[in-house]
């Protein structure tokens, strides 16, 4: 059963997250049209579209009906206009959105396998020198941060070796289809995929170990063992499987973190996704686009955390009797 | 709570080089104005200039002493770390002892928000706030304070509830002890480990927090930090000066935040005891 204490908690958050997104632009100084639009929307401003634009948010209007006003837009999937780009919030963050799943979702899925594999291994050799050396070694590589590892690997394979390309996700006017087209993409993506997942290996790793260590001392792993199982089959099948319950429940956060890592390693590579999206929309003000994809990221992982606890306690029965 | 911290971190080869670079990095800091050979906001001489026996990481692009700027930056990085992590802590502290002491609706409430704010991620939110308002040092860290709390509160409660049943802490109850007596006294002295292992992940996050915005554009221009100069230095990739300007300075902060995983990665079985001995077992 999933529980009204979570229910509670998501919905205080995706409330959070809205009011902060409405609230902010008006509690600036100055007009707040301003605020809400940008500079680039003071070129394009004439008296006409001004009142239009009061008129759509209800400006004239008590706080409270501003945010109905607001409200209501959001759930009509209108996340605004943005002036910089002349187009819809919401079909500029979609066109950059492919980039970032790709680049989120590789990552998020290598780092977390690995992270395991590396966990059960290290937890099963626990004390021994190999597994105080990954330790050691994987916790420095999470001392560094992600857009300091895509400099690093930039200039190393990138600017030095020449093996991969700079920046973008593709050649630009090549013309490629096809296979060629698809490889092009995997060497634009291999450097910030590398970055991403080195970054976050250590996520998955320290928490499968941990466990690891934990269930290891379990009887059934000496009744298992007493049974003559292969070494094999006790340090997966027996160990690992159940080392790897609580990494489910924190993979939504380390989506979170993922996704944010993007954001840094794709202003490194330039990569034309999410993260580069609101880097530009930074430097350009441009507010429309920042808040659409803070509201668009925010909602995306309280969604996924969301959909981790529902399916929680089918995974580990154990959950659904501790209500 | 029988478990000797000190101890713990001193038995753990990390945990003691974690300490040792902690230690390296705050004498760094505050010795700043005594390391550092030139004023870092000073345009000394001509601009990427290499390292030379004046300059030892060489200049960058508008002339600035490089190594001067890398010693400052520790600053920097130190301020906002220990600023938020002392902020963040007693603010978790507070709400995570008053919620196990007073229970009922208060505590149902405060463990809500408590929920909540662990999902959200929360540099996207500091990213949107810095995009309005351009946080000076302080901002900073109340605002990563205020965000960041969260987490610490809800260890502090859960130790704080298994304390409250405690021989000692019923006994002064039924003297008629006060909460807040009772949480001054007796609770929170016991809390000590718990809160340094809060503390120093919570200074680790601001450490890399800081960074990672400075290193978007979006913290306090005139003020120097590692973020700052790694975005610098990105932007002159293709000449050769990013081997004294980018690694040195990326090295320091990568070095940081290892010291404090180490330290507080040793101090780790005081929250999860069944981990004790997994280092020699």
């Amino acid at each position: 059963m999933f529980s009204k204490r979570n229910l509670v908690a998501y919905a205080i958050a995706f409330l959070f997250i809205l009011v902060l997104n409405f609230a902010l632009p008006r509690m600036m100084p100055g007009d707040p049209l301003m605020a809400i639009y940008g500079d680039e929307a003071l070129i394009a401003m004439t008296p006409e579209l001004k009142a239009q634009l009061v008129e759509r948010f209800a400006l004239d209007k008590p706080l409270w009906q501003q945010f109905g006003a607001y409200f209501l837009a959001l759930f009509q999937g209108k996340l605004g206009y943005s002036y910089y780009y002349n187009a819809p919030v919401l079909s500029v963050i979609l066109g950059r959105l492919p980039w970032t799943l790709l680049l989120v979702g590789t990552s998020l899925v290598l780092s977390t396998m690995l992270g395991i594999i590396l966990g059960i291994e290290s937890g099963w050799r626990r004390g021994s020198r190999t597994d105080r050396a990954m330790l050691a070694g994987l916790m420095s590589l999470n001392g560094f941060p992600d857009f300091f590892l895509g400099m690093l690997l930039l200039i190393a394979f990138g600017v030095t070796l020449g093996i991969f390309p700079l920046a973008g996700a593709l050649t630009p006017y090549s013309g490629l289809s096809g296979l060629a087209l698809v490889m092009d993409i995997l060497r634009h993506l291999f450097l910030p995929v590398a970055a991403l997942t080195l970054a976050h290996l250590a996520n998955g790793y320290l928490l499968t170990r941990n466990t690891m260590i934990t269930v290891l001392k379990e009887p059934y792993m000496l009744t298992a063992k007493a049974k003559g199982l292969s070494q094999r089959v006790l340090k997966y099948r027996h160990a690992g499987r159940n080392s790897m319950l609580p990494v489910v429940t924190q993979t939504g956060i380390w989506m979170g973190r993922v996704v944010t890592g993007a954001l840094f390693v794709e202003l490194v590579f330039a990569y034309p996704g999410v993260g580069y999206l609101t880097y530009e929309a930074l430097l350009a003000r441009d507010y429309p686009i920042i808040q659409g994809v803070f509201l668009m990221v925010a909602i995306s992982v309280l969604v996924a955390n969301f959909l981790i606890d529902l399916s929680y306690p089918k995974l580990d029965p154990r959950v659904s009797y501790a209500y | 709570m029988h478990i000797d911290l000190k101890k713990e971190i001193k038995e753990s080869g990390p945990g003691r080089a974690g300490l040792i670079i902690l230690l390296l990095m705050i004498a760094v800091a505050l010795l700043a104005p005594v390391i550092a050979p030139y004023n870092p906001y000073q345009q000394s001489t001509a601009s990427l200039l290499p390292p030379s026996w004046n300059h030892w990481l060489g200049t960058n692009q508008v002339g600035q002493d490089i190594w001067s700027r890398l010693v400052f930056g520790a600053r920097t990085s130190l301020l906002v770390g220990f600023g938020v992590g002392i902020l963040s802590t007693l603010l978790g502290t507070i709400f995570g002892v008053s919620a196990a002491l007073l229970g009922g609706l208060y505590e149902k409430v405060v463990m809500r928000i408590v929920d909540a704010f662990i999902v959200i991620p929360m540099i996207i939110v500091v990213i949107l706030i810095s995009a309005y308002i351009r946080p000076s040092i302080l901002t900073l860290i109340l605002l990563l304070s205020l965000l960041s709390w969260q987490g610490g509160a809800r260890i502090v409660r859960a130790q704080a509830l298994s304390l409250k049943e405690r021989g000692h802490v019923a006994a002064a109850r039924s003297f008629g002890a006060h909460h807040f007596y009772i949480a001054w006294r007796h609770i929170v002295p016991d809390l000590g480990p718990v809160l340094l292992v809060d503390f120093i992940y919570s200074v680790r996050r601001a450490v890399f927090m800081e960074a990672g915005l400075a290193f978007l554009g979006i913290t306090d221009p005139t003020v120097v930090s590692w973020g700052m100069m790694m975005r610098d230095a990105l932007s002159f990739s293709y000449l050769n000066v990013w081997q004294w300007w980018l690694v040195p300075t990326g090295v320091a902060l990568s070095l940081t935040i290892i010291g404090l995983t180490f330290v507080g990665h040793a101090a780790e079985p005081v929250i999860e005891p069944r981990l004790r001995g997994a280092e020699v077992a």
